[in-house]
């Protein structure tokens, strides 16, 4: 009785086995081609990835923040600058405009044309641009603050930042670049950097970084972080004290455009 | 022959009289959901039954003024005339209130800037709040409302006095049903949004509507801009103060809207505070005392000032800013000469206080089109 049992057994073992085989036979022939969702040439029946995946490339800018080469925190009075004054960040808001990425051809990419970033508010620190042509760019440029094309009274009436980075007609009209507050020395003296147009000059300033991005079919997501390092807007060729009303201080916004210019942004690129 | 011309005269005389009388032509039934209370002829209009109304409204396009944003309408409450106008009849009617005695206007008249020249306002059980209440000019351009910012539009904002317990101190069963009711109601809720049934939403909606057309940009500031008149050299000194750091009124006070749609702490107090502000909403420390920064359209009929109506004049809140406010942790930090003051001059703050009258719309708070 066991005996036939086993040999039961075994016999409808061996045909399992040979079922499942025979269905291994009947599935199709391996499909090759490109197996990513994400690509734009994704082949729902490709089985293989055959690497022949092509990408629209996306171009993140992230938007960081260090002081003394750490990331920046808000409110802590642990910073120094190059005056020696303790101070602290609780405001930071500022305008990026006319972030264009450039090729060796020559073609350019107008990537945003005025970017508002708030420190209070994390869904400014980056933004994307979906498409970026397939290319070999060689530079990003972008300017600190508004133009005079750009830094017009009223002309962003429509913009998030219109009423918060407003700056006054009888100061110059237009946009404040930057505001930049805390307290300094005590928890009770406030410095505001608030730099602008003032009287209608022209203090911001275009810098334009070297990177190496060569962006084809394969390349599906870039990112490129601009850093601002804060205590350098203080530091290098002038040394500024946080003391005073500075928007109206012609002298104190250039110098913060010349420290600017200097050594407060970096840009690097991760592929 | 002499009684034919009397008879003449007497047809005459009925003819003339009957000229005097207006004859105001609409429904004359009390019954009717269309019942017209100062029509004199029955017109044959009366309507007993919501569900023959035809719904057409007439679309409403807010015109912002020049330097004013777009306003923000939104998508499941687009302006119409209809709209408006219900919400002008429910504004300024006590019915929402739970014993009748209080509407919307009662504590934001118009005079004020749709404010209350109290200190505070007092409801329908005799209650008081601990805040002033605020004015409602140009609210359409608010992006949160309340003085701590508790609600983000103006329907979430209308949601909250009826119930109140310290204001209209109703249930909105209670309006519904009430509204319900009422055939006028019936009728006007019907032609605005088509719904049968009166719900909360819908009341609103319609008061959310009228208050969008509260704008004020007709002031002397305003024709000032548009060349129509010269500043006297007083208020050109009082716009020059306010609007550079000698002021510094313009970094919360900002642009034509007088507003930074954000919030402060401008150093009235030194802590504990008695109102946390913000921080009611938020229930984080770093906003305690914060509060909305409040147009500075109309200030001069919008007494008192400051969340808690601490000042009656001008003149007092222009002397808090020169001696500089008190220390607190979330003190803001444009509040840089704290402890100092601006330290202007007795004409300078004469000045300051001059341009500030430059925002008043007398336009504004007279505005027919704002009253039943």
């Amino acid at each position: 009785m066991k005996r036939t049992l086993l040999i039961i057994t075994s016999i409808a073992l061996i045909f399992s086995s040979c079922k499942k085989e025979e269905e291994k036979d009947n599935t199709p022939a391996s499909v090759q081609g490109c197996t990513d969702p994400l690509a734009t040439n994704y082949n729902p029946a490709a089985t293989i990835n055959d690497g022949s995946c092509v990408y629209i490339t996306a171009l993140t800018i992230n938007f960081t923040h260090t002081v003394g080469g750490v990331d920046l925190t808000t409110g802590a009075m642990i910073y120094t600058n190059a005056v020696g004054e303790n101070y602290n960040i609780q405001t930071l808001k500022y305008l990026i405009s006319d972030i264009t990425l450039h090729s060796d051809d020559g073609s350019t990419i107008l990537l945003d044309d005025v970017h508002f970033i708030d420190i209070s508010d994390a869904s400014t620190f980056s933004f994307t641009y979906d498409n970026i042509a397939n290319n070999n760019y060689t530079s990003i440029s972008y300017t600190m603050g508004l133009d005079t094309t750009k830094n017009k009274n009223n002309l962003y009436v429509n913009e998030n930042f219109h009423a918060t980075m407003a700056w006054p007609v009888p100061m110059g009209g237009g946009y404040h670049y930057m505001k930049l507050e805390g307290a300094y020395i005590n928890d009770s003296t406030f410095y505001n950097t608030h730099t602008g147009g003032t009287m209608g000059g022209d203090y911001s300033f275009n810098n334009s970084s070297s990177i190496s991005l060569n962006v084809d079919d394969n390349v599906e997501n870039i990112n490129i972080v601009i850093n601002m390092e804060i205590n350098n807007w203080y530091r290098t060729p002038n040394t500024i004290s946080l003391a005073g009303a500075i928007m109206m201080d012609m002298m104190k916004q250039m110098q913060l455009k010349q420290n600017g210019m200097t050594d407060v942004f970096s840009v690097s690129v991760n592929q | 022959m002499k009684k034919r011309a009397y008879l003449l005269l007497l047809v005459v005389f009925i003819l003339s009289c009957k000229k005097d009388l207006p004859i105001i032509e609409g429904c004359t039934n009390q019954n009717a959901l269309n019942y017209n209370s100062s029509a004199t002829y029955n017109d044959g209009s009366c309507i007993f039954d919501t569900c023959i109304i035809s719904y057409n409204p007439t679309p409403y396009t807010i015109v912002s003024p020049s330097s004013f944003p777009t306003m923000f309408i939104p998508e499941n409450n687009p302006m119409t005339v209809e709209g408006i106008a219900l919400g002008k009849k429910l504004f300024h009617d006590k019915i929402l209130s739970g014993d009748g005695t209080q509407s919307c206007a009662s504590c934001h008249l118009q005079i004020a800037g749709f404010s209350d020249t109290n200190r505070f306002s007092k409801g329908i059980d005799g209650l008081f709040g601990d805040r002033n209440a605020s004015t409602i000019i140009n609210a359409g351009w608010n992006t949160s409302n309340f003085w701590d910012g508790r609600a983000v539009t103006l329907e979430d904002q209308a949601f909250d006095p009826v119930v109140n317990p310290i204001e209209m101190n109703n249930t909105w069963h209670n309006v519904e049903n009430t509204l319900n009711a009422n055939a006028t109601y019936k009728y006007l809720f019907k032609k605005a949004f088509n719904i049968d049934d009166i719900d909360s939403t819908h009341v609103v909606m319609a008061i959310a509507q009228f208050e969008r057309t509260l704008i004020s940009a007709n002031s002397r500031y305003d024709k000032y801009f548009r060349q129509e008149v010269q500043f006297t050299p007083s208020e050109l000194n009082g716009y020059v103060i306010f609007n550079t750091e000698q002021g510094d009124c313009f970094h919360c006070h900002s642009t034509d809207m007088f507003i930074d749609n954000l919030f402060h702490n401008n150093g009235l107090d030194a802590e504990p505070f008695l109102d946390l502000g913000l921080a009611k909403v938020t229930g984080l420390s770093s906003d305690n005392g914060k509060f909305k920064t409040p147009t500075l359209r109309n200030i001069e009929f919008s007494f008192p000032y400051m969340h808690d109506g601490r000042f009656t004049t001008l003149e007092q809140v222009v002397e808090h800013y020169n001696s500089g406010g008190h220390f607190s942790s979330t003190v803001d930090p444009l509040m840089k000469k704290l402890g100092v003051g601006l330290q202007l001059t007795n004409q300078q703050k004469q000045d300051l206080v001059a341009f500030l009258k430059t925002l008043s719309d007398t336009d504004f708070i007279t505005n027919p089109d704002f009253t039943p």
